[in-house]
Parts: structure tokens; sequence; C-alpha cells
């Protein structure tokens, strides 16, 4: 089939690609915020304190960062973040990864029945659903798994070591893909486990490393819920460490941007790594076929 | 045209090598529960939903059932009062109130926030320079807390000090009260919301779009079509999974509306930013009653909503996605 | 590759996993220390810390550790531990939360502990003692008071060519100045008020009242008494400089307005000593609320104390809290904590002490202004249970007014309705 004639019209010719115009200015509504946040944490408390916020300060100081660490065990609260962090981000891609393909390819009985009862634990605010929770914590930590209790960190992951939303994302996705090799993989004799394994992850790539990336975010700066279930400074996440700069009165402004900065970094690193992932190349889908 | 040719490119790979084996492949007929299947589903299963039974479900129906109680909160005295707490949300104006500002919040965030995602995931879905810049700025936005949106956005929108009615001013548009107006500060509010929630939706369309073979779209452009019609013709019934997924999430979410307003405008000025969520935080913990069992049933009657609207977006899903298989 | 990859990331689950029990090591154990929950930031939290570090020196076999917890959230996580049983021994309580928390039933009756010998209950202010006492019984132990007068800037006060504010100023001189003060072109406003609709906007307005000879209830806490032509005056007042005059910041936020007073763009503020750290940048004078001539209330003002609030773990555990208290509040200890951190004394004893005025001056001036002040504090807020729902319905009635929504008097007449009828229906 020949190609259709280009419509004859003059085109403009930029020296760098139109879609530039869209993004730099979308890029900076968006890091607008970091912008202030930076700025604001290396003020001086004086500076700090005016509105509208002063954005090209007199002043500089750094003393900010190293005041805020100081200010309380923010070492250890780091330590915490991160052993909470990673630890549900794997946990939610192992047991999500399970559940979403059972969801997605297997027909059992009550297949729908269980879906929608998972997907109605998304439905009920934590503020009504967090005093159950907090008392079955309790109940575990007691009778089952020690390590699991209230005051530990344990009790930040295991009730998030699995969540509806992972289920859902996951199941959404295994469907976009072709049954064909899985269909192949089983009539050739592989295991369901293993025709998971080799075959459906390894094309799961950009779903699965956003998944870990939303996880991380959503653990890293999970406030409430370690809130209620903390009750030892040693045990304490960055965000309730975070919240030491806030009293009912006054907030110490200079001190909470160092610290939400701090904050951002790792979240900002993983990110940056990450989308290198999600690109997957079109070698690896297979779909060529040839 | 182009879909009937990947279909064709698909289906002749995988019968060329069921020949191959010697077996005949019959796709597109419905396959039978086994037994086998049956277990192996329950056995990857389990350890997702048990966490999820017993973190999740259990504490709502916990909740329902303190719905039906009489519950402060501070006294152990929780007596049930069967319907009372649902009949004294009949008759609670600010109830009607808030459902009015969760619903045209909703209907207008969940659109918002998927038209942005869809138009900067697919900028982004290219090999531009500093593309890799472009993308961390937008996943940013998913790792700000939204303490810190907030105030940014309070300040933005100040009417005195703020930068937008400064831009006004330069265009001639008369000064808003924005946040402090009970007519406009539920708009603000979106906006606001929808900045928040650019990024998870470039992320996920990202991530779809990447999915989507180039084979596909070459056809296209060899067929002739013109770039807007590949891209509503192929890519975006493509991305149908994609954007039932954050039709679903984003509703869900934007019913359950609660840190933005608690942040900026504590359901002020006047109610107008109340939505259903922050009222009953209000009535249970917000100084304003300890009134716990009447939290949990408005937080019950959100959850029917929620139910019924996530249920009737899955059934048009049904019609309008496309899962290849 | 892959396979590594997927094998690698079990392996580090089950590892992390591993990791995390180890590291968090046995479950709870019952250690014999108290454990305080209280929400100190600053200098605040050193004054404690050291305290603490002084009580545990001398007491080491009733040892207390302290948990911060941010004040704005500590009632769901109280709330939620009293639920599972975890309450700690001591925590701080916001005073407009007493009557609520008086009905946990683990919380200790203090009465009679407060009477003791060397104890000097009564050198307590009497706001906080009435904060702290619901239905005759005493619940907590005072922590900390404060009380609201006019901060205002002395640098905008001369450019406007004004007189500062003299103690015995009046509100028409109030209001007055703050039109003068009014410069829309640099976008300064002579005054500011808080509108988030919650008990800041409406503790605030109280002051008014009562200082207009008003009340808020009737003695018996049965029905509204606030729709009165002390009401009306108080309401008006608002109203004139935010609606007429336009001379009033409306904040929303409930923490602009310091940032803008100290950016030199508010010429009066009616706040708390808390806000004085806040404004480095400004030259600041403080002086008392102005009044309403021909009336009974006077320079009155309010106060909005908070508590020390013990939980029964155990009669040991009740003993040791309540001897800790009891010397954390006591006259040294107050008056170390006060010096060290710009708030106001607990204790008459504490202002009345040698050279006090004069260090707490040094350290932030114009303080002394608030603490004399507190001796204008003369009653408390309504401590009812269903005092927040109260608070809701003024609140509201407060900002429809500010933002011209309504008029007073049928605003007032509409809030008095809603308020008979919610203490009519009671508390839940």
């Amino acid at each position: 089939m020949a190609p259709a004639a280009l419509p004859a019209r003059r085109r403009l010719r930029l020296p760098f690609s139109p879609w530039h115009l869209v993004l730099i200015p979308a890029t900076i509504v968006l890091i607008f915020p970091f912008i202030w946040l930076l700025i604001t944490s290396i003020e001086t408390p004086s500076e700090a304190l005016h509105f509208p916020p002063v954005l090209i300060p007199h002043r500089i100081d750094f003393e900010n960062y190293p005041a805020a660490l100081h200010a309380a065990p923010f070492g250890r609260f780091f330590l915490n973040s991160a052993v909470v962090a990673v630890t549900t981000v794997v946990a939610n891609l192992v047991f999500c990864s399970l559940a979403g393909y059972a969801f997605a390819r297997y027909r059992f009985l009550g297949r729908g029945l269980l879906f929608g009862l998972c997907m109605t634990t998304l439905m009920v605010p934590f503020q009504v659903t967090m005093i159950p929770q907090y008392l079955i914590t309790k109940w575990l930590g007691v009778n089952l798994l020690g390590w699991a209790g209230l005051n530990q960190i344990g009790s930040l992951i295991v009730p998030n070591a699995a969540t509806a939303f992972g289920i859902f994302f996951l199941r959404q996705f295994f469907r976009t893909l072709p049954i064909e090799y899985e269909e192949a993989a089983r009539v050739d004799g592989a295991h369901r486990l293993t025709v998971l394994w080799r075959i459906v992850l390894p094309l799961s790539g950009p779903a699965l490393s956003t998944l870990a990336a939303l996880t991380f975010v959503d653990s890293w700066n999970s406030f409430l819920w370690p809130l209620i279930a903390i009750n030892k400074t040693s045990e304490m996440t960055l965000p309730l460490g975070l919240a030491t700069f806030q009293s009912a009165h006054t907030t110490e402004w200079t001190l909470l941007m160092a610290g939400n900065v701090m904050s951002l970094i790792p979240m900002m690193i993983i990110f940056f790594a990450a989308q290198r992932y999600f690109v997957r190349s079109v070698a690896a889908t297979g779909l060529s076929g040839i | 045209m182009a879909v009937a040719a990947a279909r064709e490119l698909g289906e002749e790979s995988g019968l060329r090598r069921q020949r191959r084996l010697g077996r005949q492949a019959s796709p597109g007929k419905p396959r039978r529960p086994k037994a086998g299947e049956q277990i192996a589903a329950w056995t990857f299963l389990t350890p997702g939903v048990a966490l999820i039974m017993l973190f999740g479900v259990a504490p709502v129906i916990w909740s329902a059932v303190m719905s039906f109680q009489r519950n402060n909160l501070f006294s152990p005295n929780t007596p049930f009062v069967g319907l009372a707490n649902y009949r004294q949300m009949l008759h609670d104006p600010i109830v009607g109130q808030a459902i009015e500002h969760t619903i045209v919040y909703t209907a207008l965030f969940v659109p918002g926030t998927m038209l942005v995602g869809l138009f900067l995931g697919v900028a982004m879905n290219r090999p531009l320079k500093f593309i890799s810049v472009y993308r961390t700025a937008a996943y940013a936005t998913i790792a700000i807390s939204t303490i810190s949106e907030a105030l940014v956005f309070i300040w933005l929108f100040d009417p005195s000090y703020g930068i937008v009615n400064y831009l006004f001013s330069l265009v001639h548009i008369p000064q808003q009260q924005f946040l402090s107006s009970p007519s406009e500060a539920l708009y603000v509010i979106v906006i606001m919301t929808i900045w928040g929630w650019t990024g998870f939706a470039v992320v996920v369309y990202l991530a779809a779009l990447q999915g989507i073979p180039q084979v596909l779209t070459e056809a296209a452009a060899i067929d002739g079509a013109g770039r807007w019609a590949t891209f509503r013709r192929i890519t975006l019934p493509l991305l149908s999974p994609a954007s039932l997924f954050l039709a679903v999430w984003l509703t869900i979410n934007a019913l359950q509306l609660f840190d933005e307003v608690y942040f900026s405008t504590s359901g002020g000025p006047l109610n107008s930013t109340t939505v259903l969520v922050y009222y009953l935080y209000e009535q249970a913990f917000g100084g304003a009653n300890f009134n716990f069992g009447y939290a949990s049933a408005i937080a019950y009657f959100l959850f029917i909503v929620i139910i019924v609207i996530t249920a009737i977006q899955f059934r048009a899903g049904r019609r309008f996605v496309h899962y290849r298989s | 590759m892959r396979r590594h990859w997927l094998g690698a990331a079990m392996a580090s689950a089950l590892v992390a996993f591993g990791l995390a029990a180890c590291g968090t090591g046995t479950p709870n154990s019952t250690a014999g220390g108290l454990q305080i929950w209280e929400g100190y930031t600053g200098a605040e939290a050193k004054a404690f810390t050291h305290l603490l570090d002084v009580w545990n020196k001398a007491h080491p076999t009733e040892k207390v550790t302290y948990l911060y917890v941010d004040n704005d959230d500590s009632l769901p996580k109280l709330l939620t531990a009293v639920k599972g049983g975890s309450q700690p021994d001591i925590a701080y309580v916001y005073g407009s939360w007493a009557p609520n928390v008086a009905q946990i039933p683990q919380v200790v009756n203090l009465t009679k502990v407060v009477q003791r010998p060397g104890v000097n209950w009564d050198d307590f202010w009497v706001g906080e003692r009435d904060v702290a006492t619901v239905k005759g019984e005493v619940i907590g132990i005072p922590a900390l008071v404060d009380n609201l007068a006019v901060v205002y800037n002395k640098a905008l006060f001369t450019a406007a060519g004004l007189q500062p504010p003299s103690p015995n100023w009046t509100w028409n001189q109030f209001v007055a100045d703050a039109k003068k003060l009014t410069i829309p072109a640099k976008k300064q406003f002579g005054t500011a008020y808080v509108t988030p609709g919650s008990e800041d906007t409406v503790w605030h307005w109280e002051a008014l009242l009562w200082e207009a000879g008003g009340a808020i209830l009737n003695s018996s806490n049965t029905k509204a008494a606030f729709d009165s032509p002390a009401g009306l005056k108080s309401l008006e007042t608002l109203r004139t400089m935010a609606v007429t005059d336009k001379s009033m910041y409306l904040d929303p936020t409930d923490s602009e307005y310091a940032n803008l007073f100290n950016s030199g763009r508010i010429g009066m503020l009616v706040t708390g000593p808390w806000d004085l750290s806040g404004f480095p940048s400004v030259k600041y004078g403080v002086q008392i609320m102005p009044s309403f001539p021909g009336t009974s209330g006077g320079h009155q003002t309010i106060s909005g104390p908070d508590n020390w609030v013990i939980f029964n773990n155990g009669s040991k555990r009740v003993a040791a809290a309540e001897k800790f208290l009891l010397w954390m509040t006591a006259t040294p200890q107050a008056t170390y904590f006060s010096l060290h951190t710009g708030d106001l004394p607990i204790r008459k004893s504490v202002e009345d002490s040698p050279g006090f005025l004069q260090k707490m001056d040094q350290a932030l001036p114009e303080v002394d202004t608030f603490i004399t002040n507190l001796g204008n504090v003369k009653q408390a807020r309504p401590q009812i249970p269903t005092y927040p729902k109260v608070s809701t319905i003024l609140g509201q009635m407060i900002v429809s007014v500010l933002l011209g929504k309504s008029q007073p008097q049928a605003a007032l007449a509409n809030a008095a309705q809603q308020v008979n009828q919610a203490l009519a229906s009671g508390s839940n």
C-alpha cells in the first residue's frame, strides 16, 4: 500500500520538539511547591516567618539541616521508615502479584465476591476503621506474632503487607497481557507458578515498578496509623518525627521544611532510578511474533 | 484496520505454535473451571487475601456494628440504638450539603485529573531530551505531603497576596476571594487536588502506554491514519484498562476527600468545603461532638454510595474496556 | 536476569521480615517507668526535658519518660489508646476537652489530692481552676495558662500618626485606629481575625462579649444568653471592621495572620503570648484589651488553660504520677519553666517572686503585660460536654457576619435558637 501523500502545508521547523513548549511550563507548575519548600528550608527563621513567602532570601542559612537532624533522633526515624517501606513494598509485590494473577486468570468459585470484598476495604475511610484495626493489631501482637504488635515497626508493616489497591492494579494490568503465552506454556506442561514467574512477571516490569514506587511513597508518608500505633520514640517513623516541629501554637518552619526536604530525597532517588524500568523494550514484549 | 492486523499476528503465532506441537488450538471457547485451577487459585490468593480480611474487612464490618451504637469514645457505655444514627443523618442539614459538595467535587476532579494525566502522559511518552527530568517532576507531586501542598496553594490563592490574583490583575480580571469565598473555595480545592494527583495519573498512563507495541501505531501510520485518528482509534481503546482503573481509583479517593480540606479550609467558609469524610471526622474527633456512632453511620452511607458507583463503573467497563487476549 | 530479580525479591522479603522481628525484639514489657504524653517543641521541650532529668535523678524508682504527641492529633491517639487499654499515665489535654475527658472512667479524680497541704490549690489562677474542674470534681492539674491581649506594630502606629494604645482605651478607639492603619494601596490592614469557624474564631469574640457585660449561657447552662444587647454590641464592633471599614484581614487558615503581622502588613492583633516569639522582624508593643465604656465588663479577657490528666494504670503508678505532677507544678519548677520558655506563670506566687517580671521581659519583650493581664481573667467558658456543639454554632454565626452574609441581630437570634436545641437534646 502506497503511503498517503503528506498534506501540502508549510510546517514550522523548530530546533527542538514542540512538546518541550508544553512540558516546560507544566513542569514548572508541578515542581513549584518543591522550590518553595527548598527555599524556605535555607532561610533564616525571621525571613521564613513572612507572608507572602520570601522567595529570594537575603540571607541563606544551611544551619537548619543539622539543627533539624539534631532536634530529634532522625537517623533512627529514617531507618525505621526505610525498613518499613522496603519490607512493605516487597511484601506487596509478592502477595499482590500472586493474588492479582489469580483474580485475573483463574476461574474459581466466589471469584467475583472475593474481589468485591477486597475492594470494600478501599471504600471506608481510615478515620473510622482505625480503632478496630488498632484493637486487632494489639490482639495479634499479644496472641500470635509478638513482633507485629503495637509499639513496634512490625505493626506498621503487617497491616499493609497486602492491599486491595495492589491487587486491583495488578489484576487490571495482567488482563492486558495476551494470554497466548501463558496458555502455550501450560500446554507445554509448566506449573502455574512457573508461568507467573517466568512469563507474566518479566512482561510486567512497568506495572511492578509503578506499584513499587506508589507503595513506597504511601508507606513513607504514612502518618495517622503510625501516630496511633507507636508509643515509643525509638520506633517512630519520619512523618511522626517531622510532626515534632509543629506544636499547638507555633511551627518551626525552617526546621520543618528542612526535615521535609530530607524526607523527600529518598523518594526522588527511587523515582529517578525506577523510571528507567518503566520503559519496556519492544523486544521483551515478544509481540512481534517473529 | 491496524487492530485487525495485530490480532492476526497474535493469533497466527499462537496457532502456529499449537500446530507445531500437534494439538488443536481453540481460542475463544470459555474454559471450564477445573479442580486443579481452584486449588491453584486459592493457594495464590491466600496470603494476600488473608491479610486483607484480617486488617481490612474485619474493621469494615466492625465499623458497621459501631454505626448502630451510641458511642462517644469517652465512656465505655455504648448502647445499641438501632437506626437512630441513620435517622439523624436524614435530619441533619449539613449532611445534605456535604453530599452535594462531595458529588460536585468528584464530578470535577476525576475527569479533570484523567485528562491532565492523559495529556501529560502522552507528552512524556517520547524519547525527548530531558524526558527523565519531566517524568521525575510528575512523579514528584505524588511524593509531596498534603500539608505542604495545602500551604502552597493557600499562598498562591490568597486574595490579597497570592500570585493568582496578581496575574488576574495583570489581565484585568477582578480580584477573587478564593478560599475565603463560600462560592469559590470548593473549586480551589478541585484545582489543588488535580495538581496533587496529576503525577499518579501520569505514572499509570505512562505504564500503560509503554505496553502498547509500536507495531500497531506504525501500522496505522502506514495505513495513512492521521495522528489524532491513530490516537482515538488505537491508543485510547488500548488505554481503556488503565482508564478504568484510574476512573475507579480516583472516584473512590475523591468521594473520601479529607486531607486537603483539613489542612486548608477546615470545611469552611461556612461549610462550603465540608465533604462527607471531613464532616464525619469532625463528628468523631474534631472537638465538635465526639459522636463516633454517628460518624460510623455517615461512613457507611458513603460506603454504600461508593460501592454502587464503582459497580456502575465496572459494568460500563465491560462495554468500553478492551483487554487483549 | 529477571528470574534472579524475582528470586532476590522474595529472599529479601524474608530477610526483611526477619530483620524487623530481630530489630524489635520481645513484645512490650511492663516497665516500671511512667509515661507522659505531651506536645512540647522548641524551648518548651528543652525546659520540660530538663525538669524531667532533675526528677529522674532524684527519683530513680519512679522514672518518667515522655512521648511527643503533636497536640492537635493527641485526641484520636488518646481515645484509641483508651479504647485499647493502652493509655499513658499522664497526658497533656486541651482545656476545651475537659468536660468530655472527665467521662473517661480511667481518669483519676484529683479533688482530694489538690487539697493536700502544701499544694496551695488557690495559688493557681481562677481561670485554670475552673477549667480543671468538671461538675465539682477536679480532673486535672493546670499545665498552661494564657490570655488574649492586643499586640500592635509600633512603627505602623507612628507612621499613621497615632498614639500607641493606653491601658484605658476603648473599642471605639480600636476601631478608629484600625481604620487609620488600613492602607489598601500597600495591602496593609488595621487588624486581623481568624475565620476557620473553629473555637479559635469563637473565643476571640467571647472576650468581647464578656467585656460588653454579656454571658454565653445562663447560669445553669441550659439556655443561650448571648443574644442580648451585649452580644449585639460585640458582634457589631467586629462587623464594622470586617464589612464596613474593611480594616480587618480575614484569615481562614489560622496561621497566616501571624506571618502577615511579622511582615509588617497588620497594625494590631488580638492574640496571646504564644505568638510573640513569631515576630522577630517587628518592634511590637502589648496592651490589654480595650473596654466598652458604660458596661460592667471592664478590660476583661479570656484564658485558655490546658491540663495534665492522670490515667489509672494501677494504684502505685497513680500515686507516683500524682507526686510527679505536684512537684512539676510547684512554684520553683513552674518558675523555671516560665523563665525558660516565656510561657505565662501558672501560679500567682510565681508572678510574685522577686525579679520575675523583669527577667521574663528580658527574655520575651512585653510579655509582662500578658502576665499582669492574668488578673483580668474573671470567668471561664461553660464546662459542659455540649460546649463543642455550642462552639460550632457560634463559629458559623461569627464567620457569616464577618463575611457579610448575615446581619448581627438575625445571626444572634438564629444561633440562639440552634444552641437552645443543642442544649436541650443534651450530650450523646
